[in-house]
């Protein structure tokens, strides 16, 4: 897959106009384009740094220019950057559904998701990290900063690939340690992990970071639409479970994933976690452009 | 309530497997899914697996073995005792006949009709033991059922049974009803029907016991009896008919007939009850081919006519069958015997003394004598030894040279004449006969001419008969028979006067036919071989117009018509009777003295259809299918999305 097939140019150029916000800002240790909420020392010149390709051209000093015929952004004091983690689930089962209309698989989804979501923070010139959940030792990207990154961080996403069995506790805990410097972390994923995902997200917080959790699921794992007698097989762990599948079957997985997606949403508001669940068959940029706008997330 | 095969009860042991069925661990259908877990704590919360748990709350094993019960019990054959008409073996003789079409039953409904539902009644309340023959009793009797008790072959049979449109023939539907009786034990013979047995009454020795159902309520019927036309030569064509009203109350009727399918007349008459009334029309057309009367209860007539398949009768125009010959001869009485013993043609003798007769003949045979005028008469002509010469021919002198007589075999005229034996002591000479084929030829000349002049058919006999011993031959009369019919040919269809229904007809078709196309009044088409000389027509099973075509091959050379009619008093009669006289005996209405057995597990069958039915809506909407319900979920999750 390419990334040309990730999104298109407009929804590009829609993103850009949005900046990621933490409601709880970590200040940054760089000077960045974000506006400090420090008073007194606003506006004030802090230093130099070379022109990025992708860099706003209304803050290049177009008097070094004329003088050294070199472009400079200029850096101000009350300026401060974010650190972004993007973390996206690459479990086996995050590669569903196999059959049936592409858009609709959950992986492709969340790496649309996170591809805008890393798109707004490198054009706020925010400090960007992505990083896998999944089986073995993650993949990584930056952390860098910058629009010149862009074209880096889609290669990056459209290459990943979903395979084997997340501990998402695990994973999780293994990049709060490692992650670096605190800010806002989106994770996106499908959850379903056996083992649950409380202890890794409750190491994130303690961290310092501000969480988002994008639940990503596809309208077959809602409303499965089987029927008969049937033995099921966990596509991530290959376990198996024998069931016979008729409307009163159906009704009750229907009450049983409603009661574990409300128990989820009831862990995030108690720890002040965004929390979004998002369906394939809805528009992804409507998740970013609406949800996370309404949840403040987004500007 | 009992069973006729209680062992069918042990069909229930079939509820074993089934409940064993359930029980048994499924061989299930792999299929992935993205996971597995959510699925694990339902199973175990509800703890579906427990075989004993699924049981009992499995509604479809509840209903399956409702419709195993209620199948087990319509096998097992329940029954309740009833009080039924007849037990045993049992001859059941349905009257088809016409009169079974009469509607004076309740709801408009035919006598056939309540017949059928008399006979069902029989059947509903058989006994597992009891044999049952089924014979439709109409112009030809049948056997619609033979001996059986399965009650099913003789509901179908009833239900199928329709009325015919003619008399029936009880004398033969007893005689066939009797033949079974031998060798049986607890014969019985029910006759369903209007009581109408014809001349079967004095028919002795009816075995058995005999039980009588009678059918029909009214007897007011009115009805055409009689219709035939005549054309006499020279006259105009008579139309005579009769209408009667079998009723107990005068009727006003209108008379209708259309010629060729149009209407020429139509009378009110009034008929007393119990009366005919003759209807003679002079004022026909001369030429036409059918002819239909049709008669209608006037709108001012209160009386009722039950019976409409009386009403109408057909005719074909008529002619008065067989041709005229006039026999001018000095007391030839060879001539005159053969001319009277063929029964295609009506011969009279003339008087030659006197001026030839103003009537017209269709053939004139001239006897050793001649107009003295000279004029001869209009009409075919057979010459025997003609004394002078006519404008055909000239008469020249007497030879005796009568050898070698040969004889033009291959003429359909001369088929079967053998001349080898008959001698002939002299003959006159002709000339001037080129017009003519000379059949017969002796070393002095033609001894037989045959041809066609001024479009009339011309004969010649050379030769005095009485100079012969031809009238000794065999032969004499086919060669008579050959050549009258070469002068007036047979009608192609032996009756123009009209049929009535189930009489047979005989059909002659001329040589050169190859197949014949009969098209009957429902415009059904039989095609008969020609394979013999008379062909014999019995399919008259319905009134009205029957047209025949003689066909060569694909051409059609000759056609006619015949027409066939009801014309059976004894079916218009439809006064019911309440009790017949058979075998001198009296028989009145049957009643129920007899222990039938009444089945009902049709009920039981129902029954599990309709549990059936259930269980599989039941099945349904427990299975309802990705199809359905993807659509409709995935409107309600953009909707919530929306919101």
């Amino acid at each position: 897959m390419t990334y040309e097939t990730l999104f298109d140019e407009t929804t590009r150029r829609k993103l850009e106009q949005l900046t990621l916000i933490a409601t709880r800002v970590r200040a940054g240790a760089m000077k960045g384009e974000r506006r400090s909420t420090k008073r007194g020392t606003s506006i004030e010149f802090a230093d130099y740094r070379d022109y990025a390709h992708g860099d706003d051209l209304r803050r290049l000093d177009w008097n070094i220019y004329g003088r050294l015929e070199r472009p400079f952004i200029k850096l101000l004091e009350d300026e401060e950057d974010l650190a972004v983690h993007l973390l996206i689930d690459t479990s086996a089962s995050m590669g569903w559904p196999q059959e049936g209309e592409r858009n609709q698989n959950k992986f492709l989804y969340a790496q649309r998701l996170i591809a805008g979501l890393a798109n707004i923070s490198l054009a706020s010139n925010d400090r960007l990290m992505l990083s896998t959940l999944g089986e073995g030792k993650p993949t990584q990207f930056g952390p860098v900063r910058g629009r010149g990154y862009s074209l880096t961080m889609l290669n990056f996403v459209s290459g990943l690939r979903t395979h084997g069995v997340t501990d998402l506790n695990a994973t999780i805990k293994d990049y709060a340690v490692r992650g670096g410097r605190p800010g806002l972390c989106f994770i996106i994923s499908d959850l379903f992990s056996p083992t649950g995902f409380q202890d890794g997200l409750n190491m994130l917080l303690g961290k310092g970071h501000e969480v988002g959790i994008l639940h990503i699921l596809s309208p077959d794992e809602i409303a499965p639409p089987l029927n008969g007698d049937l033995r099921l097989i966990d596509i991530e762990t290959g376990q198996s479970q024998e069931v016979s599948l008729d409307g009163g079957m159906r009704d009750l997985y229907m009450k049983r994933f409603q009661a574990w997606r409300d128990e989820i949403e009831a862990i995030c508001i108690k720890r002040g976690v965004h929390y979004i669940t998002v369906e394939t068959s809805s528009a992804w940029e409507k998740v970013i452009l609406f949800n996370l706008r309404q949840l403040g997330a987004v500007k | 309530m009992a069973f006729l095969t209680p062992l069918a009860f042990l069909g229930g042991l079939l509820i074993v497997p089934i409940v064993l069925l359930y029980m048994l661990r499924l061989r299930r259908q792999e299929v992935m899914v993205s996971t597995a877990f959510l699925w694990q704590q339902i199973v175990r919360d509800s703890e579906a697996n427990t075989p004993w748990q699924r049981l009992r709350r499995n509604i479809l094993l509840l209903l399956q073995i409702i419709i195993l019960t209620l199948l087990v019990l319509a096998l097992a054959r329940p029954y309740i005792i009833v009080p039924a008409v007849s037990t045993g073996q049992i001859e059941l003789l349905l009257d088809a006949s016409a009169s079974m079409n009469a509607t004076d039953m309740p709801g408009g409904g035919t006598r056939f009709d309540e017949a059928k539902r008399q006979a069902l009644g029989i059947i509903d309340t058989l006994n597992s033991s009891d044999t049952v023959t089924i014979i439709r009793v109409a112009t030809v009797p049948e056997v619609i059922a033979p001996a059986t008790t399965d009650a099913n072959t003789l509901r179908a049979a009833i239900t199928s049974a329709q009325p015919s449109q003619g008399a029936a023939d009880w004398v033969a539907a007893l005689t066939l009803a009797s033949a079974d009786a031998i060798n049986a034990r607890d014969f019985n013979l029910v006759i369903i029907g209007d009581g109408g047995l014809g001349n079967a009454q004095g028919l002795p020795g009816v075995p058995g016991k005999v039980q009588y159902i009678p059918v029909g309520q009214s007897g007011e019927n009115q009805a055409i009896t009689a219709l035939a036309t005549r054309a006499l030569p020279g006259k105009v064509t008579e139309l005579f008919a009769q209408i009667t009203n079998y009723g107990r109350q005068a009727a006003n009727v209108i008379f209708a007939v259309r010629i060729d399918g149009d209407l020429f007349s139509a009378n009110r008459y009034t008929v007393p009850a119990g009366n005919s009334l003759p209807v003679i029309s002079t004022q026909l057309p001369e030429n036409f081919s059918t002819l239909e009367a049709t008669i209608t209860t006037s709108t001012s007539s209160s009386t009722p006519d039950y019976l409409p398949i009386d009403n109408q009768a057909w005719a074909i125009s008529g002619n008065s069958g067989s041709q005229r010959a006039l026999l001018l001869s000095n007391n030839n009485l060879f001539l005159d015997q053969v001319l009277r013993s063929l029964p295609s043609i009506n011969s009279y003798r003339g008087d030659i003394t006197r001026p030839l007769p103003n009537e017209t003949y269709d053939l004139y045979i001239l006897d050793s004598w001649l107009p003295v005028d000279g004029h001869l008469p209009n009409g075919d002509l057979l010459f025997v030894n003609p004394p002078r010469s006519t404008a055909y021919f000239t008469v020249g002198s007497e030879t005796t040279d009568t050898g070698n007589i040969q004889i033009q075999a291959d003429d359909p005229r001369m088929a079967f004449v053998d001349f080898a034996n008959v001698n002939i002591l002299k003959f006159r000479t002709l000339s001037n006969v080129q017009w003519a084929d000379s059949l017969i030829q002796a070393d002095g000349g033609p001894l037989l001419l045959m041809g066609e002049r001024d479009g009339r058919q011309i004969g010649i006999l050379t030769f005095d008969i009485h100079d012969s011993d031809l009238p000794l031959q065999i032969t004499w009369p086919i060669l008579m028979a050959n050549m009258l019919e070469w002068f007036t040919p047979q009608d192609l269809v032996a009756s123009t006067e009209g049929l009535k229904v189930g009489q047979s007809l005989s059909i002659r078709p001329p040589f050169e036919a190859t197949n014949l196309q009969i098209i009957l009044p429902d415009n059904q088409v039989k095609d008969l071989p020609i394979e013999r000389q008379t062909i014999v027509f019995a399919d008259t099973a319905q009134t009205g117009i029957y047209r025949v075509n003689v066909r060569n091959g694909e051409q059609t050379i000759e056609t006619s018509a015949f027409a066939v009619n009801l014309f059976a008093p004894e079916e218009s009669t439809l006064e019911p009777r309440p009790t017949i006289s058979l075998s001198g005996n009296i028989v009145t209405a049957a009643v129920h003295d007899e222990i039938g057995q009444q089945e009902f597990w049709p009920l039981a069958v129902l029954l599990g259809l309709l549990v059936l039915m259930i269980e599989w809506i039941v099945y349904q909407r427990r299975m309802r299918t990705r199809t359905i319900l993807r659509p409709i979920i995935n409107r309600q999750r953009a909707r919530s999305w929306a919101r």
